[in-house]
């Protein structure tokens, strides 16, 4: 259940926001009020759906006795003074008694109205009774610790442990010894079920806030330990505590019910839906329906408004857990611009390209790749028109700051898209277009000639397979008459070449460590020989010695099997070890692109240039970096998007996208400081030459 | 045995389930015994003459030390020995082995009802979330479980029972169609004896008690796949098997499905627990005559050793749940063997 979660919040400070100081009540409010601004419109609804209903039962409980012209309890009518006339039994719904009325002469309208504030009273004591008792002992048990707090949690988890309602009998049965029954032994057999989900909470902020350096600090000041501890405790818990307490309050109203169905509740004549239902039981043999079916609607609407408010709550208070709303408005599925292979981008980025040999067709051809998602602020295009080749065993450094689109382009290769992501523009593999595959083309095409290398090893591997059955179901999946054997026995040879002992092929995944679990990844992906492997971040969650390791064995499968490799990463240096060529992206475009010594040495375009710089180089020890943020892709900047944080930046950079232009042999520049980019560069401008690492920017 | 194999896992768990039994009965004996108030009088009621109750005292061991009582009482669960109650000339064993067959075999229909609804709607909602189809699963999660398992079970003998007459409204079997006992389940020992007539009323009798306890507890199994197959199909690992080109439907299955159930099954067994709690409320609506029914009937004679045996032999069937439910998470999940 939902309360399950909530303890998972864990402390939650609010800081507060600068100049948004108001002081007193309407601070306060606007405050508590926040919240639910920023929740979706859903559970806004459900939480005021739900509390609209149980304001009505409210009026119903408290209003409903004196506007309604019978009591719960009352079985006769005064027709004249001191004479009086019983009610008929067993009456169907009628205008003299709109529910009908019960074997016991009362009125079933009457019962349910007298029924609500029974509920509403058990309910308000039974939590209350709850949440003191488990609120001071969950204090007591995180505060003392020791014995103590062992024993109470063994305590609480045998009771959390038993049938609630089991309990609750055993309770009220226990309770009967020493005091008649009635309303306030009732509660105290509800109450008793939720004692341990308040002292689970309260516990464990108790314990979590005793480590928080802030207490210690707060000690070290001579503020008093309790003081201290039982604010932050409260205004931890007060976050957790209103869903609990309204779902609770909901379960409570069906203990209840339960207790008085089974005859151990508030003892008859008083009206109490459960023992009204359990009072049906025998009219339904005579398809008489009324007298089981009012009590019943009557419990199922208000326990569902209840519960609808804690939903609401819980989503409000715990965004986490929100349901992901429709936010973002649907990209428009453009039409797919047929960019011809001879298209500018496209002659400039396969050029005379370093090492790459000339007339070999390309592994990977992309034209025109646009990758677009749908987020809450509106739809954005994290890759926009990207054009490059990789040629059989070459291999592609793709660079670029956190969020400039290197990881979606990753993925896009692939199109593996995330839903609501859409793939437009041409990604030839083998002479084939991955945008416009049918999904069973397009699966096959994965693995067999795409492989993909993730950025996080640990968790890319299924944990109830062994690392064999990996290989197995991908090799069989692709190639159905290889048989299980001769896959198994693949699997080994390809363990034993990323130097994993092939005895370990039996291993299950959380058996290996990291880097020995992204090797096994990379056999994985190269086990079908694909053309080009797309490697994201490969090595940043992994050791100097593993990474160095990976990287060699990427070499190897240029060099022997002729694997293209494009290279995700925001490491520079990994990228001038590894890479033939090296694609610098800036906000879903590549701004420059060429061969690594050219772009290393002689870097043209201005974000090239910082980013080259950003990097700490053995000369000099200063860090330079760039000033500003990356645009917001949702709205970006027009023109070249470098231009808001560009030093360079001139009147016309605004005005249209500059063209990738040749700068250097093999090196493309999309930027209006060089001649060809789209419009002539003003007299007197001077493009900055050399490397940036010894000249600064 | 060497670490990680399942053997040794199962008996690792074994050897920590003894202490949870200590702590339930513990539990059990101070619900009943320690708290004020005294059983005999409670029992006997306001007829008994002193000496009678003095006897009664002596006879179920209340005058000797708490500590002794508690000892004799542990000692007694612990060989099997769950007390006479007063009101009833049958030990509490026997009373157990001739009701618990009743509610266990509701409990497991009621289980493999509340299973089939919760994960095929919980998976489908999962999978197509936010269309209809989920939002509607969604709802009928919500109400159901706001609505009291009795009042279904009525609505449904109106409707099904008394409306169309298409099943028996209360009842384990039609008074001819009874099987010969053999273990008490009737489904197997109509099977046992080839009785195909008394599988026919055995099965008609335990449709509508089933689906009114295993819907309650489906629209709980419903929310819990659809949450648990929306995390996992998110997961990195079902990314990376897509990546590998492997079928949609492996990857939905094995690396979806088959991950999503390991919470799942956990929390299943967590709500064994609200299964047999409803299980008392559904054995009075359909008059079943199961454990639940004699627990309610020996509270409502107030026959406190009868109550204690009964509820202890609970608690002893939850622990065999939880340890239950833990081998099969190990079978499963080779992550959580020692």
């Amino acid at each position: 259940m939902s309360t399950e979660n909530v303890d998972a919040v864990g402390p939650v400070r609010n800081d507060p926001t600068p100049g948004e100081q108001k002081t007193g009540v309407r601070a306060r409010l606007s405050h508590a009020w926040r919240p639910f601004r920023r929740a979706s419109r859903v559970s806004r609804v459900l939480i005021f759906s739900g509390l609209g209903i149980v304001v009505l039962f409210l009026l119903m409980a408290f209003v409903g006795p004196l506007l309604y012209e019978y009591g719960g309890t009352q079985y006769r009518v005064e027709v004249a003074p001191g004479e009086f006339e019983p009610i008929k039994a067993l009456q169907p719904p009628s205008g003299e008694h709109p529910l009908g009325t019960t074997r016991d002469q009362f009125d079933v309208l009457a019962r349910i109205i007298d029924g609500a504030s029974l509920a509403f009273a058990v309910m308000a004591l039974a939590v209350s009774i709850a949440m003191i008792a488990g609120v001071t002992l969950g204090l007591l048990s995180g505060y003392r610790g020791g014995p103590i707090d062992r024993a109470l949690v063994t305590m609480m988890d045998a009771v959390y442990a038993f049938p609630a309602l089991v309990l609750a009998i055993i309770t009220a049965f226990a309770l009967s010894a020493i005091m008649s029954p009635g309303v306030v032994p009732a509660a105290a057999a509800v109450g008793v079920v939720y004692i341990p989900q308040y002292f689970r909470v309260v516990r464990n902020h108790t314990l979590s806030v005793k480590q928080e350096p802030f207490v210690e600090a707060a000690r070290s000041m001579g503020a008093k330990e309790r003081t201290v501890l039982g604010r932050y405790v409260f205004f931890n818990v007060v976050q957790t505590v209103p869903v609990i307490l309204t779902l609770n309050a909901a379960d409570s109203i069906l203990v209840l019910a339960s207790l008085g169905f089974l005859g151990y509740g508030v003892p008859p004549p008083t009206a109490e839906w459960g023992y009204d239902i359990s009072r049906a039981i025998t009219d339904v043999p005579a398809g008489i329906w009324w007298t089981a079916l009012w009590p019943g609607l009557a419990i199922v609407i208000l326990v569902t408004a209840l519960t609808l408010v804690g939903e609401g709550l819980n989503d409000v208070i715990n965004p986490l857990l929100r349901s992901r709303g429709k936010t973002g408005p649907k990209i428009e599925p453009a039409p797919r611009e047929d960019t011809p292979a001879e298209d500018h981008t496209a002659g400039a980025a396969t050029g005379a390209a370093g090492s790459a040999p000339q007339a070999a067709r390309p592994s990977v051809a992309v034209r025109g790749l646009r990758v677009g998602y749908r987020t809450p602020d509106g739809p954005l295009w994290a890759v926009d028109d990207v054009s490059f080749d990789i040629h059989p065993g070459e291999s592609l450094g793709l660079v670029g700051e956190s969020g400039c689109g290197k990881s979606s382009l990753g993925r896009a290769l692939m199109r593996l898209m995330p839903p609501g992501g859409v793939v437009r523009g041409r990604v030839e593999v083998a002479g084939e277009d991955m945008v416009g595959l049918s999904e069973s083309r397009l699966r096959r095409k994965r693995g067999e000639d795409l492989g993909l290398v993730f950025q996080e090893p640990m968790t890319r591997l299924n944990p109830l397979l062994k690392i064999s059955d990996h290989f197995i179901e991908m090799i069989r999946t692709h190639q159905p008459d290889v048989s299980k054997a001769e896959a198994l026995e693949r699997a080994r040879v390809a363990l034993s070449q990323m130097g994993i002992p092939p005895t370990r092929v039996e291993s299950y995944p959380h058996e290996f460590s990291g880097g020995m679990r992204q090797r096994a990844m990379i056999a994985l992906s190269i086990a079908l020989e694909p053309k080009v492997i797309v490697a994201d971040e490969p090595t940043t969650s992994l050791d100097v010695i593993v990474e160095s390791q990976i990287l060699d064995l990427f070499g190897r499968l240029r060099s022997e099997q002729q694997i293209g490799l494009l290279l995700v990463t925001h490491n520079l240096g990994l990228v001038a070890e590894t890479c033939d060529r090296v694609a610098v992206m800036y906000a879903g475009k590549i701004v420059e692109i060429g061969p690594v010594e050219e772009i290393f040495n002689d870097p043209k375009h201005p974000y090239t240039r910082g980013l080259l710089a950003s990097t700490i180089s053995l000369e000099t020890t200063e860090l330079h970096s760039i000033e500003g943020y990356p645009p917001n892709l949702t709205d970006p900047p027009p023109g070249c998007r470098f231009a808001p944080r560009c030093p360079y930046v001139m009147d016309h950079c605004t005005d249209a996208v500059p063209r990738l232009t040749e700068t250097n042999p093999g090196q493309h520049t999309a930027c209006y400081l060089y001649p060809g980019a789209g419009a002539p560069v003003p007299e007197g401008v001077r493009a900055p030459e050399g490397n940036p690492q010894e000249t600064g920017v | 045995m060497k670490p990680g194999s399942l053997g040794r896992y199962i008996v690792v768990r074994l050897l920590l389930a003894i202490p949870m039994v200590l702590i339930l009965l513990t539990l059990v004996f101070l619900l009943l015994r320690a708290i004020p108030g005294d059983p005999v009088t409670a029992t006997l009621g306001g007829r008994a003459t002193p000496a009678q109750i003095e006897a009664a005292r002596e006879a179920m061991g209340l005058n000797d030390p708490l500590i002794v009582q508690y000892l004799e009482y542990m000692g007694g669960a612990l060989t099997g020995d769950f007390g006479t109650p007063v009101t009833d000339p049958r030990g509490v064993v026997e009373i157990v082995a001739e009701t618990a067959p009743a509610t266990i075999e509701l409990a497991l229909a009621g289980m493999l009802v509340a299973v089939t609804v919760g994960i095929l709607v919980g998976g489908l909602a999962g999978r197509l979330r936010d269309t209809p189809f989920d939002i509607g699963g969604r709802l009928f999660g919500i109400i159901i479980f706001a609505a009291p398992v009795f009042w279904t079970g009525l609505l449904a003998q109106l409707f099904f029972a008394v409306k169309l007459g298409w099943l028996p409204s209360s009842g384990r079997a039609g008074g001819f169609d009874q099987p010969e006992w053999i273990t008490g389940f009737y489904v197997l020992d109509s099977l046992l004896t080839w009785d195909m007539a008394a599988l026919e009323s055995t099965l008609e009798h335990l449709i509508l008690p089933a689906v009114t306890l295993g819907l309650l507890v489906g629209g709980i199994f419903i929310r819990l796949v659809r949450v648990n197959m929306m995390q996992t199909l998110r997961s990195d690992y079902v990314e990376a098997a897509r990546a590998r080109g492997l079928r949609e439907r492996n990857v939905l299955y094995r690396y979806g499905f088959k991950t999503a159930l390991i919470p799942i099954v956990t929390i299943m067994g967590l709500q064994f627990a609200l299964l047999l709690g409803n299980a008392v409320l559904t054995e009075r609506t359909f008059n079943w005559p199961g454990l639940a029914q004699a627990l309610v009937d020996f509270i409502g004679q107030r026959d406190y050793a009868a109550v204690q045996g009964i509820v202890t032999f609970i608690a002893l069937v939850i622990v065999g749940v939880s340890l239950l439910i833990d081998i099969i998470t190990g079978l499963v999940d080779p992550r959580v063997r020692y």
